[in-house]
């Protein structure tokens, strides 16, 4: 096939139990690409995220991941092909330490054996975490939270990263923090699909975007073309 | 007047006693803490494993501590068995149904014990620790030293194992957060039958370790999950340490209420202490969160 997308949705319809709440999402990330996915609260931006990793009720449709079909395979083992994700609200082992908390996120065969030389990485985006090695994660700041929830899925080596909203509940200056490191990733070569609540920000650091409204994918483009729809910007940027 | 050497063999006896009681308690606890399933059949398990014990120490003719050897693995196999049939369907499930199908398990191999055995008590008729240390007036039972050490030991092998292996991190993180768990490519219903298997196992050691010198009948079981119900309570999620120190606390409970009240109340004893206990402590006395 011509252009196999890394990540690619196909008419993709799942929720929870009888509770339908995607009704049929295309979408695709390319390699290196960093994608936005936009939308008002309860679009199903989350259940998108969770339907790639299987962790939702899908009822048709098809996700591919490098041109296979991944579909059937359980949570555990998608991560293990190199897909993982940053949940909403971090989802962080309270009372493990953060050096815990980091070597869990390694547990895949392969990241396992290359978890120290990981761990240095991890530790030199955010050397706060190192500084913060032998401390509960319950007991770390929203920000220092959020960067060990970031660290910990990188333990997993990931070709592609899901971000569940990074910035929630974050200081402004923290939120900026995030950004850089979201772009900073990418220019190690992680491939991101990320979810946000500040669309302007997400927007200026992605390549594409797709808006999401009640289940539907009801915008796309390049970011930057986006940033200039006078729809989105009423909708989204409040100018 | 009660003769203060009889107090402190009782004593003794209540903390060899708690020992054996936290390990039976803490495959309760793990999967309590891993799956949010309470197995009201846990202490059927501990009858059931004592009467296998039973019958492969007469086969043999050896004491019942030699046939953990064979028990304990056959046991973490049962243990996986009954996790895939009866344990992985229900998670998830109304805490009722969850209740009503361990109980329900527990019932069941109640009755095949009685069908299988009757009612009449067994215990192995040539123990060979049936001796005791006799220090002045005080004396410790051999077998029940040996008994406590075992547990002890194994105690600290599986915090050890919690805390320091690539499994016990997958164990530790899913009690931590089952959701999540999977997205570090940890598989969750594996970590769940290992530590439900493993739970099996250790009340199929502690059998072992009892029948040294108790016996068994079909209804064995209800004080082990009464026992082990009141040490899990107790020492809330608070991990292996957790369930040792309540351990202990409810076999010196059982020993005092056997000394000063009477030994046909030593459980009413342990269970007043306990709803006493969490008046003033609702989460454990060791919890954690
Ligand atoms: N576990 C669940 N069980 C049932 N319904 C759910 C569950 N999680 C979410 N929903 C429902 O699915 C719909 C989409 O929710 P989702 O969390 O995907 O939205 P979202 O776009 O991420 O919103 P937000 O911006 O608030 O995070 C909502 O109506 C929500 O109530
Ligand atoms: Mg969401």
């Amino acid at each position: 096939m011509a252009n196999t997308h890394m990540l690619e949705l196909e008419k993709v319809e799942a929720g929870y139990g009888q509770f339908r709440v995607l009704h049929g999402v295309d979408m695709h990330v390319d390699k290196g690409e960093i994608v936005a996915l936009v939308g008002p609260n309860g679009a199903g931006k989350t259940t998108t995220l969770r339907t790639i990793l299987g962790m939702t009720t899908l009822y048709s449709g098809d996700i591919r991941y490098q041109g296979r079909s991944i579909t059937k395979l359980p949570t555990h083992k998608r991560v293990e092909l190199g897909i993982t994700m940053v949940p909403e609200g971090r989802g962080l082992f309270n009372y493990l330490t953060v050096y815990e908390n980091l070597l869990a996120g390694a547990y895949t065969k392969e990241a396992w054996e290359k978890k120290e030389e990981t761990l240095e990485w991890v530790f030199q985006l955010f050397p706060r975490l190192k500084e913060r090695k032998n401390q509960i994660a319950g007991t770390l700041s929203g920000g220092e939270a959020q960067m060990l929830a970031i660290g910990r899925a990188l333990m997993s080596r990931p070709k592609i990263l899901l971000m569940d909203e990074p910035s929630l509940g974050l200081a402004p200056i923290i939120v900026l923090e995030v950004f850089e490191i979201v772009k900073k990733l990418r220019d190690e070569g992680v491939t991101i699909l990320l979810v946000e609540q500040h669309v302007k920000h997400s927007l200026e650091i992605s390549d594409r975007a797709y808006v999401m409204e009640m289940g539907r994918i009801v915008m796309q483009g390049p970011a930057k073309e986006l940033l200039q729809s006078e729809e989105l910007k009423k909708a989204y940027l409040a100018l | 007047m009660i003769d203060p050497a009889l107090i402190t063999n009782n004593l003794i006896d209540g903390v060899l006693m708690g020992l054996l009681y936290s390990l039976v308690a803490l495959g309760l606890s793990l999967v309590f803490g891993l799956m949010d399933i309470i197995n009201f059949a846990h202490g059927d398990f501990v009858m059931i494993a004592a009467y296998t014990t039973w019958v492969i120490a007469m086969m043999l003719y050896v004491d019942p501590s030699v046939t953990a050897i064979i028990t304990v693995p056959l046991f973490f196999v049962i243990g996986l068995a009954i996790y895939k049939i009866i344990i992985e369907p229900i998670l998830g499930a109304e805490p009722l149904i969850q209740i009503a199908v361990t109980v329900g398990l527990g019932y069941v191999l109640q009755n095949l014990a009685l069908a299988y055995f009757r009612a009449g008590p067994r215990s192995f008729p040539a123990p060979w620790f049936n001796y005791s240390i006799q220090i002045g007036p005080i004396g410790i039972a051999v077998s029940k030293l040996i008994a406590a050490a075992v547990s002890l030991a194994s105690l600290f092998i599986i915090n050890y194992m919690l805390v320091n292996t690539k499994f016990g991190l997958a164990v530790r993180a899913t009690s931590a957060n089952r959701e999540v768990a999977p997205l570090m490519g940890i598989n969750v219903r594996k970590v769940f039958a290992i530590t439900f298997g493993l739970g099996i196992a250790l009340t199929a050691l502690g059998a072992a370790l009892y029948m040294m010198w108790g016996q068994t009948n079909p209804y064995l079981g209800q004080s082990f999950s009464l026992l082990s119900w009141v040490i899990v309570a107790m020492g809330g999620l608070g991990g292996v340490m957790g369930v040792l120190y309540s351990g202990l606390i409810v076999g010196v409970l059982e020993a005092l209420g056997s000394t000063f009240v009477s030994p046909s109340a030593r459980l009413a004893v342990v269970y007043l202490a306990f709803f006493f206990i969490l008046w003033f402590r609702p989460r454990g006395l060791f919890g954690r969160r």
